[in-house]
């Protein structure tokens, strides 16, 4: 045809990936000129931080400033913008900038810059320990509450001897149960005092109502971890102890795979993520009736659950052995102050008044606009404002009118301490939570589990 | 030719860049911008490979010793071996849809061909945290649209999401879902190009239509197909969106994808691994690259 | 002549395919596909359906209560829609800001990669030129290179430049990405170099070869190329949302992310269905800015200039 079109054709003799390949080779060489890593700022932070981390509030009677606060969009950001009117009323002259932001997307980043570092973070209490490097110890300023702050929330936030969380609400495990439907099988859950209890319980209801599988069993890797967290949190452990050595390898922790594999093989299980189309629907039809999770489940029966709301109630979870504590922390959330924001000792001011002042917490639990009735999916970490004959949120209809506060109130003060979160919880997820879903699967046994768990987060996270 | 060229020569008089000249004036604008914003931060990201930076403080030189402990990682190799199957059940009925979907779209004759350039297109352009969302209702195991379908007609149930048999097609679903209209598009752009003579010639000949789908618009598009080949295992190698806001790469690891196993390094803030992760991923997807382009053009 | 058209050797890396034949006849009658069949129809109609209906469904879901779109995904109670999760939305979140910062940046990146890329592409297809292939291969290793890795690297170097929380922290990383080069280059060899040589011999500049020649022939590409950039631009979530922490400069991808992360890190649950409505109305008021460019673009998808233009 017209051979000439090609004449001046200029494709590269050699081929560009090849080309590619070679440049990449020779630039891995250079690497070593390329542009410096880690700037001098980054390496004094940690040198300082054993002596100078810590925070101190300000000195001065009436101080003054602009500070920005993070919390996460959606309820709780409304509940925390209300409080901002009233913190003014105290110190007139601080400015509070309150933004709703996605924290997970955005601080790891914003505190590695160093640029527009917020003053104060609401950070989920799993976290808080992998951030520890870029914020303020809060030892000192906390040390006229923290004797009478839950021994969990303390802990929890702990590291290396330092505080670098303002602990936000106590998330105590309750036994959620439809009353309606137990009542309807016959089954008397005043009895249930242990898991065995439960087990009990749960099968006695099955024989009344055939197709039920009457416990939940969290399908979520994420959350069938943090709720696996609750029951260590029950008998005192977690993943790790203070110096960070794995502890998973326990009979705490043997104990509890071990009953959640009963349930699972006893077909006395609903698999299923929390309050995903799959859970709500035994939730509704009264096949699966038991649900042990935070206190912010109350949330369910009071909006979601439409069908049997009012048919819900909350009880105190069932003890590992007679006379053990009834409750665990299972989640729950912290405010920290980054040391590249500004005005950390300002941040702290208002967090004290949110949390410490009865104006504060009175307006964050009790009734305000976004809750009618009071914020009734945590309960404060601070025993003064944990009172149980003063109550800040009301009965909740969703459980039938339940005085849901001295409940969770009176569980709370039963989670023991001695559960610090270490900074790689979150990663963990990939194979503790993997793994705990395969043995629900029926594919690993309890002492699997805990052998395979240990030995791939030592390998992937605690050497890494 | 001549309409087009005559208003060209009004431009005579302005001062001419020499031929020898103008590639390096054209170059300009993006070399500037590319080696501000994309060759400074990856020779910074190659050093990082080689350090245990977690973010702060100082970074420490280990070498090797990412790529060692990656190489050595059962997590690494079982993300790769994930991407490759996406790859496999992706790619091959990607291409012959787009390319089906494409030559329909060319044609003069089929009726509402805008309509269906957009509505290819929608879901491309739909925002990924709504698709995530959409994915998931639609896709349950009890309450999903999907399964609904399959009871009216007698079939059982699929645990869609929450089965690692099931998790990565219905990953892969998503994915050609969302991105086959585009490919239609760069198809479609080439075979745009295709002179009508050809075909014309063909059906002279007697050529049947599966015919000369086979024997002269695959080999005319050849190189865009061949193209398509090359971006989509780029994609489907650095994929991590879709798999973190679906599945967040369960059930049991089986949707961690290689894109979103780096991702999680970085997350972690384990950012020299992360980066010794990115490159290994560069080399694997460099010989996946040069293997298809010499299997697309051997054919000739 | 078949056989003669397709089985050409190609003579060098870059012409794979077969070039244009400077005389054809006018494009309707050179169509024989008689493709206006049934079947083909009733396949496009049931594919663009499948690819319709999820979207179809968060659009609607958008005007149902929120606890309905969880409880009852697929059921539709007329009588019951609302708009309440759009109130709602507009009061939690600041969605008009993020449209303008989107508008801002889409028009200033889109206009930078619109314009450097396919004139840089020019130069790597028809140039000879020195440090062409390497630069063409670093090119194509930062194509390669997933982009989250470099994430990290670049907020430093915005951190060294002060421009953290600023307009050219959006705009200017990634405006002329690899992927556009790449695929521009590929397109511009495809066009035959005697309709560029004719050019240049009627006197045209080389600046006006690529403006009033290349362009028009290439545009079916370039509206892909427009749909790609916008797409990726106005959808960008992730580098935003950490290069503008500040809701100031949040885009609407960072609004919409922002509201997300109540779902996907379904911690609290205490407000998932109210959070999923605001989230559906959010992401079907973004959609539509984004439907009315394309469909404003997607006459360009069909090309009727290169056979004219070669004709002459």
């Amino acid at each position: 045809m017209h051979p000439n079109h090609h004449r001046t054709s200029r494709a590269p003799r050699r081929h560009p990936v090849a080309l590619a390949a070679g440049l990449l080779v020779t630039a891995t060489a250079l690497a070593a000129c390329g542009p410096s890593i880690g700037g001098a700022d980054g390496g004094t932070d940690e040198e300082t931080s054993a002596t100078d981390g810590r925070l101190q509030a300000p000195t001065q009677d009436s101080p003054s400033g602009e500070i920005t606060i993070w919390d996460r969009s959606g309820d709780l950001y409304a509940v925390f913008d209300a409080v901002i009117d009233d913190f003014n009323e105290v110190y007139p002259d601080i400015v509070v900038h309150h933004e709703a932001v996605d924290i997970d997307a955005k601080l790891q980043n914003t505190l590695i810059t160093e640029t527009d570092v917020p003053d104060g973070v609401f950070l989920d209490d799993a976290k808080v320990a992998g951030f520890a490097p870029y914020l303020w110890d809060v030892t000192d300023v906390l040390e006229p509450y923290v004797a009478d702050i839950a021994q969990q929330k303390v802990d929890v936030s702990s590291l290396d001897g330092g505080i670098y969380g303002v602990p936000f609400d106590l998330d105590p495990g309750l036994l959620f149960y439809n009353a309606t439907a137990l009542e309807a099988a016959g089954v008397d859950v005043t009895q249930i005092a242990t898991y065995d209890d439960l087990l009990e319980a749960a099968r006695q209801y099955q024989a009344a109502v055939p197709d039920a599988k009457p416990i939940h069993l969290e399908q979520s890797a994420f959350l069938g971890q943090l709720q696996l967290e609750m029951y260590a949190s029950q008998l005192g452990t977690s993943l790790a102890d203070e110096n960070g050595e794995l502890r998973l390898e326990s009979d705490e922790y043997r104990q509890i795979l071990t009953w959640l594999d009963t349930v699972q093989r006893e077909g006395l299980g609903t698999r299923a993520e929390y309050l995903s189309p799959s859970d709500v629907g035994p939730l509704e039809n009264g096949q699966q009736v038991f649900y042990p999770w935070a206190i912010w489940f109350s949330f369910a029966p009071e909006q979601q659950l439409t069908q049997t709301s009012g048919d819900w109630r909350a009880m105190p979870l069932p003890a590992w052995e007679e006379g053990g504590a009834r409750s665990g922390a299972m989640g729950g959330s912290s405010f920290v102050l980054p040391k590249a924001g500004e005005n950390a000792d300002l941040a702290w001011l208002f967090y004290e008044f949110l949390m410490y002042d009865e104006a504060g917490y009175s307006a964050v639990w009790g009734q305000n606009d976004t809750y009618p009735n009071g914020l009734a999916t945590s309960i404060p970490a601070y025993t003064p404002a944990a009172d149980p004959s003063k109550p800040l949120f009301g009965p909740v209809a969703g459980l039938g009118g339940q005085d849901l506060w001295t409940t969770a109130v009176t569980a709370g003060a039963e989670i023991p301490g001695g559960a610090p979160t270490p900074d790689w919880w979150a990663g963990a997820v990939d194979y503790l939570g993997t793994d705990l879903q395969r043995m629900l699967d029926g594919e690993l046994t309890p002492d699997q589990v805990l052998e395979q768990a240990t030995t791939d987060i030592q390998t992937n996270l605690v050497d890494r | 030719m001549t309409a087009l060229l005559t208003t060209s020569t009004r431009g005579r008089r302005r001062p001419h860049l020499p031929r020898a000249v103008a590639p390096y004036a054209f170059v300009l604008p993006f070399v500037a911008i590319f080696v501000a914003f994309s060759v400074y931060p990856m020779l910074f990201t190659l050093r990082l490979s080689f350090t245990d930076w977690h973010g702060s403080g100082g970074a420490q030189w280990v070498g090797l010793g990412n790529y060692t402990y990656l190489l050595g990682n059962e997590a690494f190799w079982s993300s790769l071996g994930n991407s490759a199957v996406l790859w496999l059940l992706i790619v091959p009925v990607q291409m012959v849809l787009a390319l089906l979907v494409a030559v329909l779209l060319d044609n003069a004759r089929t009726r509402m061909r805008g309509f269906y350039r957009i509505a290819f297109l929608v879901p491309f352009v739909t925002p990924l945290v709504a698709v995530a969302q959409i994915w998931v209702v639609v896709f349950d195991q009890d309450y999903g649209a999907v399964n609904g379908v399959l009871n009216l007609v007698g079939l059982p149930d699929v645990g869609w999401l929450t089965t690692t048999q099931w998790a990565k097609p219905t990953l892969a679903l998503l994915f050609l879902w969302k991105t086959t209209g585009f490919i239609v598009i760069i198809l479609l752009s080439g075979l745009q190009s295709i002179e009508p003579s050809v075909y014309e010639a063909a059906a002279i000949d007697g050529a049947s239509r599966s015919r000369r789908l086979w024997s002269i618009t695959v080999p005319l598009v050849r190189r865009t197909l061949m193209f398509s080949v090359v971006l989509q295992t780029l994609a489907v190698f650095q994929m991590f969106a879709e798999p973190f806001v679906v599945t967040d790469g369960g059930p049991y690891g089986s949707t961690t994808t290689a894109g979103l196993h780096l991702y999680d390094h970085i997350t972690r803030a384990d950012l020299g691994t992360g980066a010794a992760n990115s490159f290994l991923l560069v080399i694997v997807v460099m010989a996946l690259s040069l293997v298809f382009v010499r299997l697309l053009r051997s054919e000739d | 002549m078949v056989t003669s058209t397709t089985h050409r050797q190609p003579t060098g890396a870059e012409a794979g395919r077969a070039p244009h034949l400077p005389a054809s006849a006018p494009r309707s009658t050179g169509r024989r596909w008689s493709a206006g069949t049934l079947g083909t129809q009733a396949f496009l109609v049931v594919l663009a359906l499948a690819f319709l209906a999820p979207v179809a469904w968060a659009l609607v879901s958008a005007f149902k209560p929120a606890t309905q779109i969880i409880s009852d995904p697929l059921g539709l109670d007329v009588t019951a829609l609302t708009t309440e999760n759009f109130r709602r939305m507009f009061s939690d979140v600041p969605i008009g800001r993020g449209f303008l910062n989107t508008a801002v940046v889409l028009l200033a990146k889109g206009s930078l990669t619109l314009f450097c890329a396919p004139l840089a592409a020019y130069a790597f297809a028809k140039y000879r030129f020195r440090g062409r292939e390497l630069l063409f291969g670093t090119v194509l290793i930062t194509l390669m290179l997933p982009t989250v890795v470099l994430i990290i690297p670049l907020l430093l170097e915005m951190k060294e430049l002060g421009w953290v929380n600023t307009y050219q922290a959006l705009i200017l990383p990634g405006a002329v990405d690899a992927f556009a080069i790449f695929w521009m280059r590929q397109v511009i060899a495809a066009v035959p170099d005697e309709l560029l040589d004719a050019a240049r011999v009627d006197g045209c500049t080389e600046f006006g070869i690529f403006w009033r020649v290349l362009l028009p022939v290439i545009r079916p590409a370039l509206a892909g190329l427009a749909v790609l950039t916008v797409m990726n631009i106005y959808n960008d979530f992730v580098w935003p949302v950490v290069a503008a922490s500040s809701s100031r400069m949040a885009t609407l991808q960072v609004v919409l992310s922002t509201l997300a992360q109540n779902i996907t890190g379904n911690r609290i649950g205490a407000d998932y269905a109210t959070v999923t409505g605001e989230l559906l109305a959010a992401a079907s008021l973004a959609l539509v800015p984004l439907l009315i460019i394309f469909i404003a673009l997607q006459k360009h998808f069909i090309n009727g200039i290169l056979a004219g233009s070669v004709k002459g």
